[in-house]
């Protein structure tokens, strides 16, 4: 753990925040130290009044600066604390997704999204309470319970060694407590998760559900789901609605005793110290006594749950990372073949070799088609020549150079690649094509748009180019001429083109066709698309 | 309040009279006994004097202890029935309220719950119904806790001396009225902080989801730049927020608690004899811990409103969908008919349609379908194939007539599966053997060759099943409940041709005693069709296959068309 890729961020933080982490702790200490003293200047007051004294305005006002520091020192405790923890999360955040750029392209394509964005959110969060409710606010706690422990045994020995005998077992009372409202607490969680699905379900299935009259199993269906979060609930309130009675009565318990055995008077009651101030300052030290008991129970469920996302978040940061290459400025060479490819071995699989000794040329200018049974490696051949792959043995050379080697900047002017599908991305229609690439201009956008046939339709729209993309303003087909656009945008050397999966109907398909026709001229193409060789020809090889 | 009707609150309160009950009358006892631990708290401090000063005994003392022991013992058990009641009371509320909703929910239209959309449906259903639990909750709870709590002091403290009482409490309301002004602030503050975290996740989204195309266009390091740019306007908004509102709840404390200047101040004149009234330590120690508590008390009063005004948005916004289904009548022109001898189990007569505001999709259309019989409906894209299936449930207006003599089942495009098993699928909680629905679709051996046959788990919208077997699971679900017309709509869209002949050859079966209407694309199956109908452009047509193929020559054009190409396409679809 000491080693550990968050641990590392959290080092960072605090040397790269000294300022803010000396303040975090001289704040805490302070507060700690300012919150102790009232009850002892209101100890001071009522020793004056019982001995028959006036007090002094001066006392009553010290009384109030000292409550009012209290409260302003808790204040800045609790900001700072919040943004000591922000910074931490913010640092860990910015690692994580530095670590994006280096994982491999398998990572992608083997998770599930939403399994991935879970670390960046839900487990970075649990690290965010680590720190904010967690680690500091438990070493405050803590502290809080020994400076009122060490007073009350100062002022009174014989409380002191009560509490010291009362106050384990009253934590434990309370870890276990705690320990069963979390359980309750994570099956009302899975059962809000199964109701959510089945609501889910039933929007999805609405139409069939009607028709075959299943509106009553599913009520059904959803009344387990429901009872299930009631039960939890139940459990989780019983728990919740006993524990502040027990303390408070543990609390009245501990003061009468202590009283009763001060009444004895003589020894026991100098043991108990007792005099009217001191009663008065202790009676209000044993009522503060049992707020941090409680939060510590609290925070200690915040570390475990945090520890378990930063496990996590450390396995994301181990996962396996690509080759770091040595990249090479790009320059084309007018004599070499665009494409050059020479004993190529590969597959996704080390059992499973896909590409067996692949050798191919591909003059700069050529159009070249490739044909092969669905599995025989065309969109893998993409791929690797992409970089996102790295062969096995064998050589892949662009213009002369290395595919893996070529640095991210030159990537969008040497290829233009059409996806089997359309990949959206958020925002405007613009973004769709630019990806926020700053290199890419407007102008740019609007000739890519214009040599695939998109460019007068999206004229018309209210914001233009500016308009938010979402799918329903276009069909299967103008999606295929956006993903075109995007790919040619950079006015890219070498296009390739995936086989397009969309069900188009034979106008759309013309379309398309005609924009892919446009956007291969003075290119070096490389197509799986049969529909396009049976347009426009060129050299036909078969991949087996 | 009687006779409260549903879409109104004492709808639920009213079932809980026992409950409230209970919590007002142990609430009561709590929060007044309340002030009796300050009142002891003085007590014991003025005994403990008085046998310093020799005037009280141990026995005293020892009596007064046990009385404060025993007060406090049944004032805190008090407290815990009416915690726990007020709990069950919202919890109970909160099942009452999403059986309702979910009622309601499920017996809207699709084209209702599609203009509320999911994630609103989702948001009322779980996240509105519990903050207005929540709230009756919070609000319940501090009608005593705060309300009646607050006079109690208020009483106790007037009791021993009214001036100092009014003028110490003249601070509360002060930092009431900051929070008060400042609530804008904190309000708006989360917003943008919850909006900014909305932004990151989404930009999280993005940036993961669409990884692999940012890395071929060569704009990791862009986007990266811009993931940077959303994480340091979350940390702000994220620091901001919680300042506002963590931050200065000690802030209110401290302006609240100003007035203990005056409490010290006249108190101590007070026990020294020179103020407005004579007081004892006893009543000082009383006095200054109830004022604390009271202070505390108030400066958390804004918080109880916040709760209160979050909780009535979310039911203003759920009012509406907890009326349950008998009060809402969906209204469908379909006329239907008792089952009689004759075998006619359709008849559609002089039906139009249209879409609002567009020509019309067919006028004057009719045909008839009898039992026994399929019937296959065909046309190029658009025609208008899904609205006639659609319109056959009664979901839309149509002008004419439509008669049916007996009950529709339909199978659409989407397949409509539900996340559970195979079998629950299928069945949907029917009792039946479902290795027969199985096999009338092929996919009996398929299944048993699971790890978990029929109770493997499909997911959500089956999506751990290939698209055709999520099609024949949606099939055999259909046709377990297959009554007298039977409504296909593009069922072997993504199945292969050699497993379609056989599906439908079983179909032939099974539907000897219904009719079936069977929409499609794929024709190759059609020249077994009892009858075909045609849907053109212009034109309807009702006839058979042989007669179509020598006196329509777009469905002739269709059908070769496909008849030709179909050797390369079709069956790819199904493999995994």
């Amino acid at each position: 753990m000491k080693n550990s890729a968050v641990m590392k961020a959290v080092r960072k933080t605090i040397t790269s925040c000294k300022r803010l982490t000396a303040m975090l702790i001289l704040t805490v200490i302070g507060s700690i130290a300012i919150g102790l003293v009232p009850p002892l200047v209101l100890e001071w007051i009522i020793n004056l009044l019982t001995e028959g004294k006036e007090t002094s305005f001066a006392l009553v006002m010290g009384y109030f600066l000292l409550l009012s520091l209290s409260g302003f020192m808790d204040a800045k405790k609790e900001s700072l604390i919040t943004m000591f923890g922000q910074k931490i999360t913010h640092q860990i955040r910015s690692i994580m997704c530095q670590k994006l750029k280096a994982l491999l392209a398998d990572y992608y394509t083997m998770q599930d999204t939403g399994a991935a964005v879970s670390r960046f959110v839900g487990d970075v969060d649990t690290i965010e309470n680590l720190f904010t409710s967690g680690i500091i606010s438990m070493a405050a706690d803590a502290l809080r319970l020994l400076s009122i422990l060490a007073i009350i045994y100062l002022k009174s020995p014989g409380l002191g060694l009560m509490l010291l005998f009362v106050l384990p077992l009253l934590y434990m009372m309370t870890r276990s407590f705690q320990k069963r409202m979390l359980s309750a607490q994570m099956d009302n969680r899975q059962a809000v998760g199964s109701s959510n699905n089945h609501i889910l379900d039933t929007i999805r299935s609405i139409r069939m559900l009607h028709n075959l009259k299943k509106e009553p199993y599913m009520e059904k269906k959803y009344d387990v789901h429901i009872q299930e979060r009631f039960a939890a609930i139940n459990k989780s309130n019983f728990y919740d609605s006993v524990y502040s009675p027990i303390i408070m009565s543990v609390n009245a318990v501990l003061i009468a005793v202590m009283m009763v055995l001060s009444a004895k008077g003589g020894n026991m009651m100098a043991f108990f110290g007792m005099s009217a101030g001191t009663a008065v300052a202790v009676i209000s030290y044993v009522g503060k006594i049992f707020e941090p008991l409680e939060s510590i129970g609290m925070e200690i469920q915040n570390i475990q749950s945090a520890l378990a996302g930063i496990r996590r978040i450390n396995d994301f940061l181990n996962e396996p990372e690509k080759k770091q290459q040595a990249q090479a400025d790009f320059k084309e060479k007018e004599n070499l073949p665009a494409i050059s490819i020479q004993q190529l071995h590969f597959g996704y699989e080390r059992e499973k070799e896909i590409l067996q000794g692949l050798t191919l040329t591909v003059e700069q200018g050529e159009h070249i088609t490739m044909i092969g049974r669905t599995g025989a490696g065309k969109s893998t051949i993409f791929k690797l020549l992409l970089g996102i792959y790295e062969p096995w043995s064998g050589t892949i050379e662009i213009f002369g150079h290395n595919s893996t080697a070529i640095k991210e900047k030159d990537r969008r002017f040497i290829f233009g690649y059409v996806e089997q599908e359309f990949h959206a991305v958020p925002g405007s229609i613009l973004e769709q094509i630019t990806l926020s690439d700053p290199s890419i201009s407007r102008e740019q956008a609007i000739d890519a748009l214009n040599v695939v046939g998109l460019w007068e339709t999206i004229k018309d729209f209210p914001d233009g180019l500016n308009t938010i993309y979402a799918d329903s303003l276009f069909s299967q087909g103008q999606m295929q001429l956006i993903s075109i656009a995007r790919a040619i945008a950079s006015n890219p050397r070498i296009l390739l083109l995936d086989e397009i999966t969309a069900d188009l109907d034979s106008e759309t398909e013309h379309r398309v066709l005609q924009a892919l026709q446009a956007a291969s001229e003075n290119r070096t193409v490389l197509s799986i698309s049969h529909r396009l060789y049976e347009y426009s020809g060129g050299r036909c090889i078969t991949i087996s | 309040m009687k006779n409260p009707k549903h879409g109104q609150i004492w709808y639920y309160l009213k079932p809980e009279k026992p409950a409230l009950a209970v919590i007002t009358l142990s609430g009561i006892i709590y929060n007044v006994g309340m002030t009796a631990n300050p009142w002891f708290e003085g007590k014991l401090v003025q005994y403990l004097c008085d046998i310093i000063d020799g005037t009280k005994a141990f026995h005293n003392m020892l009596k007064l202890a046990l009385v404060y022991t025993a007060v406090i013992l049944i004032i805190q058990s008090m407290r815990f029935v009416k915690r726990l009641y007020v709990r069950k009371f919202a919890n109970h509320i909160n099942r009452a309220m999403k059986e309702d909703l979910y009622h309601s929910m499920i017996s809207k239209s699709k084209a209702d719950l599609e203009t509320e959309g999911v994630g609103s449906l989702m948001t009322k259903a779980i996240f509105d119904v519990d903050a207005c639990a929540e709230g009756i909750r919070k609000f319940t709870t501090e009608i005593f806790d705060t309300g009646v709590v607050m006079i109690a002091y208020f009483v106790l403290l007037l009791g021993y001396d009214w001036r100092l009482t009014i003028i110490s409490m003249l601070f509360p309301p002060i930092a009431y009225m900051i929070a008060n002004r400042l609530k804008k602030i904190v309000t708006e503050s989360a917003k943008s902080y919850k909006e900014s975290a909305e932004r990151l996740s989404a930009a999280t989204y993005d940036r993961i989801g669409n990884a692999l195309t940012y890395r071929i266009y060569g704009q990791e390091s862009n986007q990266n730049a811009l993931y940077e740019k959303c994480l340091v306007d979350y940390e702000a908004k994220a620091v901001k927020a919680n300042i506002w509102e963590n931050a200065m709840q000690p802030i209110y404390m401290v302006i609240s608690m100003a007035g203990c200047i005056c409490v010290l101040w006249f108190g101590g004149k007070n026990v020294s004899g020179t103020g407005w009234a004579q007081w004892d330590i006893a009543a000082f120690v009383t006095f200054l811990s109830c004022f604390t508590k009271l202070s505390v008390k108030s400066s958390k009063a804004a918080k109880l409103f916040n709760s209160v005004q979050k909780a009535s948005v979310s039911w203003n916004r759920i009012k509406l969908w907890l009326t349950p289904k008998d009060e809402i009548k969906i209204e469908s022109q379909i006329i239907h008919k008792a089952k009689t001898d004759e075998k006619t189990a359709l008849e559609v007569e002089h039906v139009s349609f249209c879409h609002k505001g567009c020509p019309y999709l067919f006028s004057d259309i009719s045909f008839s379908a009898k039992l026994g019989e399929i019937i296959g409906i065909t046309g190029p894209i658009a025609c208008g194939k899904s609205t006639l299936g659609q319109l056959l449930l009664g979901e839309m207006p149509y002008e004419g007539t439509i008669k049916m003599y007996g009950d529709v089942s339909y199978m659409g495009h989407e397949t409509e599966l539900i996340s559970g098993t195979i079998e629950e699928n299928i069945l949907l909680g029917d009792k039946a053997d479902v290795q027969d629905a199985l096999s009338w679709v092929q996919m009996d051996e398929e299944v048993s060759s699971m790890p978990k046959g029929i109770k493997t788990r499909i997911g959500n919208g089956g999506i751990t099943l290939s698209g055709g077997q999520q099609a024949r699971i949606a099939l055999a679900r259909t046709l377990q409940h297959r009554k007298e017309i039977l409504i296909l709509d593009d069922p072997f869209s993504s199945i292969d041709m050699e497993t379609e002949r056989k599906i439908f050859s079983t179909l032939k079966e099974l539907a000897k005693n219904s009719a079936v209407l069977l929409f499609s694309h794929r024709l190759s199956l059609f020249p077994q069709m009892d009858k075909v109908i045609w849907i053109g452009k212009d034109s309807f047509i009702v006839s058979n296959h042989q007669e179509l193929m020598s006196e329509n020559p777009e469905y002739a054009a269709f059908y070769r068309a496909q008849t030709q190409t179909n050797d390369n396409k079709g069956g790819s679809h199904d493999e995994k």
